[in-house]
């Protein structure tokens, strides 16, 4: 989102313009979801989460720096809602490494073979970040998927950006790594 | 060792994962929800005698000070009438 509109949106969020609200949620609720589906692979729990995230920004809104980023302002708490569920759940999630069943399956546009390619990249990246540890995995997400700077992420995941970029590069590491095993596979299987 | 480059299998499948959303009942229930809060706060807000309104931060304590020092009054008046 540029950042001038980023701007005027805030302000207008903060005099309680619906409108705004409207516009925010169209542009951050879809990268929302996916952060919030692949950190936690459960898309129940992914749109209670993500509902409890807007209404977060509704309800403190007013409170908003009237130069506030919104994105990550919306992934620090949609993170946090994460953490804290976990917390008071005592759920190991990197032990479920089953992606949820109800992933929608690709979609088509493009030729067979284009289709068939992207899909094989996209499956391998997808069970590769799902045998990470959750620490990795997020980082992934926020700065490989999302697009965050790695200071932004740093902000977001509460750590120094000097940190951040070393967990960053080993958790690269391991998904390079992962990648990899998973193409090592079929191979192997083949032979 | 792997290594992160420009380019690389895993920046490119990183970056090309599809975006989901969630269902389209929730997607609107979550608008409907922030839609209508902010509509409420809004209301509150405009409110001319609302909790917020600025001149009862100063017409209460001035009003039950008005109060206090009236029945101070009275109480010194009537303990004189009974003196005398």
């Amino acid at each position: 989102m540029d950042r001038e509109i980023e701007v005027r949106l805030v302000v207008r969020l903060k005099a309680g313009d619906p409108a705004a609200f409207e516009a925010i949620y169209e542009a951050y609720r879809p990268r929302l979801f996916g952060f919030l589906v692949r950190l936690s692979r459960r898309r129940d729990l992914a749109e209670d989460l993500l509902e409890e995230t807007w209404l977060r920004l509704v309800t403190r809104s007013a409170t908003l720096a009237d130069d506030a980023r919104l994105g990550p302002w919306l992934f620090t708490v949609a993170r946090n809602l994460y953490f804290s569920w976990r917390r008071s759940r005592a759920v190991d999630a990197s032990r479920t490494s089953e992606l949820d069943p109800a992933w929608p399956a690709p979609e088509g546009g493009d030729s067979p073979f284009e289709s068939a390619a992207r899909a094989e990249l996209e499956r391998r990246v997808e069970a590769a970040l799902a045998c990470l540890p959750l620490r990795d995995r997020e980082l992934l997400l926020l700065v490989g998927v999302e697009g965050l700077t790695p200071s932004e992420a740093a902000a977001v995941c509460g750590v120094p950006t000097v940190t951040l970029r070393a967990r960053l590069h080993r958790a690269r590491e391991k998904l390079a790594a992962a990648m990899d095993a998973d193409r090592a596979v079929p191979r192997a299987k083949a032979g | 060792m792997a290594r992160w480059e420009p380019g690389d299998e895993v920046d490119e499948g990183l970056s090309a994962l599809r975006v989901h959303d969630a269902s389209p009942e929730r997607v609107e229930r979550i608008r409907a929800r922030g839609v209508a809060l902010l509509a409420a706060r809004r209301k509150a807000g405009e409110a001319p005698a609302g909790r917020g309104a600025p001149w009862r931060t100063w017409l209460e304590p001035a009003l039950a000070l008005g109060l206090g020092a009236l029945y101070l009054a009275a109480a010194v008046t009537r303990a004189l009438a009974v003196y005398r």
